[in-house]
């Protein structure tokens, strides 16, 4: 018996993390190869011929598991029945843009798309937040679909967390699947702290710590972390586009892991509701480490942190909290 | 007991031991032993399709989610920051399949020791641009990756054309790598192929993966022909001929085919940009059934080099139906071929014959 498709809507879909993410999503890196799904792809009217050129690519793909395809510029229809939402759409920083502008813009199309989740989407629909500020756009959508239960909603931190493995792996050149455990604590922006204190290499004579591999706690303690909060900078500067194929690529093992659970011995980083855990505040959507299981994430517990760390978590959730008062200060 | 009763207990014995280890072997070998890591060059990569093509390779869609793959990335030095970029994002992707990226604007290191070559680099045809010019320019650089492939690849290499005009370009790459087998030359056709199921599907709202067997002929270009003779649904009750259901051979006949055949257009114009995603994904699919086989009752279009079947001059590039086994592809044969259908896959034959001349008067 096949299984019943699962909905899946991309908001933001004809742009070029949309333009990445869907074939992935089509070809069952999101959900798994046995699994048929039904995308749904909503846009704004002025990309909507573009979007509809995204859904002809995708009839003309002739991709086994997509059951069918919605191309959209209604909010509802878009969210009609999804069980999975991924939320690229939002409202880029432009050059010369205030912060407070940018944040205006994201608060009002958050606030709408979360009435339209709550009211349209399937019980249970998992939410994933990646368009900046993924962490404060991921709060605004919480706050304005509270029957959508808080574990329910996330943004994206595990681009982050990929990345870290793949610095790890490139300086000890191992394999990137060799390397896990690395967390990414706190806000999807350049105070994220990336923390290798607990990542594990696995070598032919067992698991071994980074710090001990590595044996440069200098460059762990610097230029490992700029590198890692300053990738999309970099990719930008090199691409002259940002990161679409890595940040949509990302999406799926975010959602993948949630959904199909997290492998014996590992965890990985999912922006989600604190609960006060490692003492960050309550009400901030912040990067844990979490192992998932039968469809839900649990933060890893009793993990030792240390000076360094404490001060670069307590950073990180300082911000957060900023972009929550300026956030609310743009609603009333 | 006797001597014989020993004996064939003995043998019994050993041989049930001996079948015991092998399979205690096998089992070891399945679960601990990884697949070697297999090449895949990917030309022109820092462009559109090489974007939409890499990270589908990264996760297996290509080969399997059990081939491990090593991706070449070869582009020209005006792209080289670009491609970089690209680099990178492979190494932040963490995809477990990935074993190694080597990113060059050296065509020697980017063909060293490839098991596939997808070829997406080439001169796209810009506005104004005579047909001509176009033709010169590409025949010049398939000559020369030509030659680095034949010097550099692994033997048995696999390549697929892409880049415009496909089939001639691989024609051309075909004529000077003499070393490297006719038959591991091929273009891309598998996109329109893919294009006319989904049409099909579409006009009669059945699932994309319930439709099969329609063909393209020829060209990978407007006098392509998409032939539904052949093609079937699956349906509850059995496989049920296209044209039946459809029951409307004038739209099979005109709309449908000029749908298809103008389909890259008709993206282009709502994109703004040519498909790069159902593009990569036809590459995927092509190389995927190429090397690990077409399902039972199915077959594909691919662009292969031609013997004379269905009355097609012998060493064109053209596109037929084929089926994969075992790393080979075999054209279908003793299809039925109607007067209508005679007429369309012999004019896409002679354009072919057509652009054959105009490259060879480059080569001089």
């Amino acid at each position: 018996m096949a299984k019943q498709p699962v909905r899946v809507l991309v908001t933001g879909a004809a742009g070029q993390i949309g333009y990445a993410l869907v074939p992935m999503i089509a070809r069952g890196v999101m959900l798994g190869p046995d699994q048929p799904v039904i995308l749904h792809m909503l846009d704004i009217p002025p990309a909507a011929e573009a979007l509809n050129g995204v859904k002809m690519e995708l009839i003309d793909a002739a991709f086994p598991l997509l059951k069918g395809v919605v191309a959209t510029t209604d909010v509802v229809e878009a969210c009609t029945g999804v069980g999975v939402a991924v939320m690229v759409g939002g409202f880029p920083r432009k050059e010369g843009m205030e912060r407070k502008d940018v944040m205006t813009k994201n608060v009002s199309i958050y606030k709408s798309q979360a009435s339209a989740l709550e009211k349209h989407a399937a019980a249970n629909c998992k939410v994933l937040v990646v368009a900046n500020p993924a962490n404060t756009n991921a709060l605004i959508l919480k706050e304005f679909a509270p029957s959508i239960p808080e574990k329910n909603i996330s943004c994206l931190t595990r681009l982050d967390h990929n990345r870290a493995l793949g610095q790890i792996s490139e300086r000890l050149k191992v394999q990137v699947c060799d390397v896990k455990n690395a967390i990414i604590w706190g806000n999807h922006s350049s105070s994220q702290y990336p923390d290798v204190n607990h990542a594990t290499v696995n070598t032919p004579s067992g698991e071994k710590p980074v710090r001990e591999l590595v044996k440069d706690d200098a460059w762990l303690n610097g230029e490992f972390i700029s590198t890692v909060q300053q990738r999309g900078a970099a990719i930008i500067k090199a691409r002259k586009l940002s990161s679409a194929l890595s940040a949509a690529s990302a999406a799926c093992d975010h959602i993948r892991d949630w959904v199909l659970g997290t492998p014996e011995g590992t965890w990985v980083s999912m922006g989600v509701y604190s609960d006060g855990s490692y003492n960050v505040p309550a009400g901030l959507i912040y990067s844990f480490p979490v192992t998932c299981r039968n469809g839900e994430w649990t933060i890893v517990q009793g993990l030792p942190i240390d000076e360094f760390s404490r001060k670069k978590m307590d950073a990180t959730a300082e911000e957060l909290s900023e972009e929550k008062a300026l956030a609310y200060s743009c609603l009333s | 007991m006797d001597y014989t009763e020993l004996l064939e207990k003995a043998i019994v014995v050993s041989s049930s031991v001996a079948l015991f280890c092998n399979v205690i072997k096998h089992i070891w070998s399945s679960t601990k032993m990884e697949k070697e890591p297999v090449k895949v060059l990917v030309t022109g990569a820092a462009g559109q399709i090489g974007y939409a093509l890499i990270p589908m390779i990264a996760r297996g869609v290509m080969l399997g989610p059990d081939q491990p793959v090593i991706i070449h990335m070869l582009d020209i030095e005006q792209a080289a920051e670009a491609l970089h970029g690209v680099e990178m994002e492979l190494i932040d992707g963490a995809f477990p399949l990935l074993r190694g990226v080597v990113a060059t604007t050296d065509v020697a290191e980017a063909c060293s020791d490839v098991n596939i070559a997808i070829m997406l680099g080439g001169i796209p045809r810009t506005e104004g641009m005579e047909r001509k010019a176009v033709m010169s320019r590409n025949v010049s650089i398939y000559k020369a990756q030509a030659l680095a492939l034949e010097q550099h690849a692994a033997a048995d290499c696999k390549v697929l054309v892409v880049a415009n005009p496909a089939n001639t370009n691989a024609l051309i790459l075909k004529e000077f790598a003499p070393s490297i087998p006719e038959k591991n030359i091929t273009c891309l056709t598998r996109l329109d192929h893919n294009r006319a199921l989904g049409q099909i599907a579409e006009k009669l709202q059945e699932h994309v993966s319930d439709v099969k067997n329609v063909i393209i002929w020829g060209n990978h270009s407007s006098t392509q022909y998409p032939d539904v003779n052949h093609a079937t649904v699956t349906t509850s009750s059995g496989e049920i001929s296209v044209r039946d259901l459809i029951a409307d051979d004038k739209w099979l006949n005109t709309e449908f085919i000029t749908t298809v055949q103008q389909r890259g257009a008709a993206i282009i114009k709502a994109r703004k940009h040519s498909s790069a995603l159902s593009a990569a994904s036809a590459v995927c699919d092509h190389i995927h059934d190429w090397v690990l086989g077409t399902p039972e009752g199915t077959w594909v279009s691919m662009g292969v080099c031609s013997y004379g079947s269905y009355g097609i001059t012998p060493g064109l590039i053209y596109s037929f139906p084929v089926t994969c086994q075992n790393g080979k592809w075999s054209i279908v044969q003793g299809l039925k071929i109607d007067e209508f259908s005679r007429a369309k896959m012999d004019a896409t034959a002679n354009e072919l014959l057509e652009e054959k001349s105009l490259a060879y008067s480059f080569l001089g």
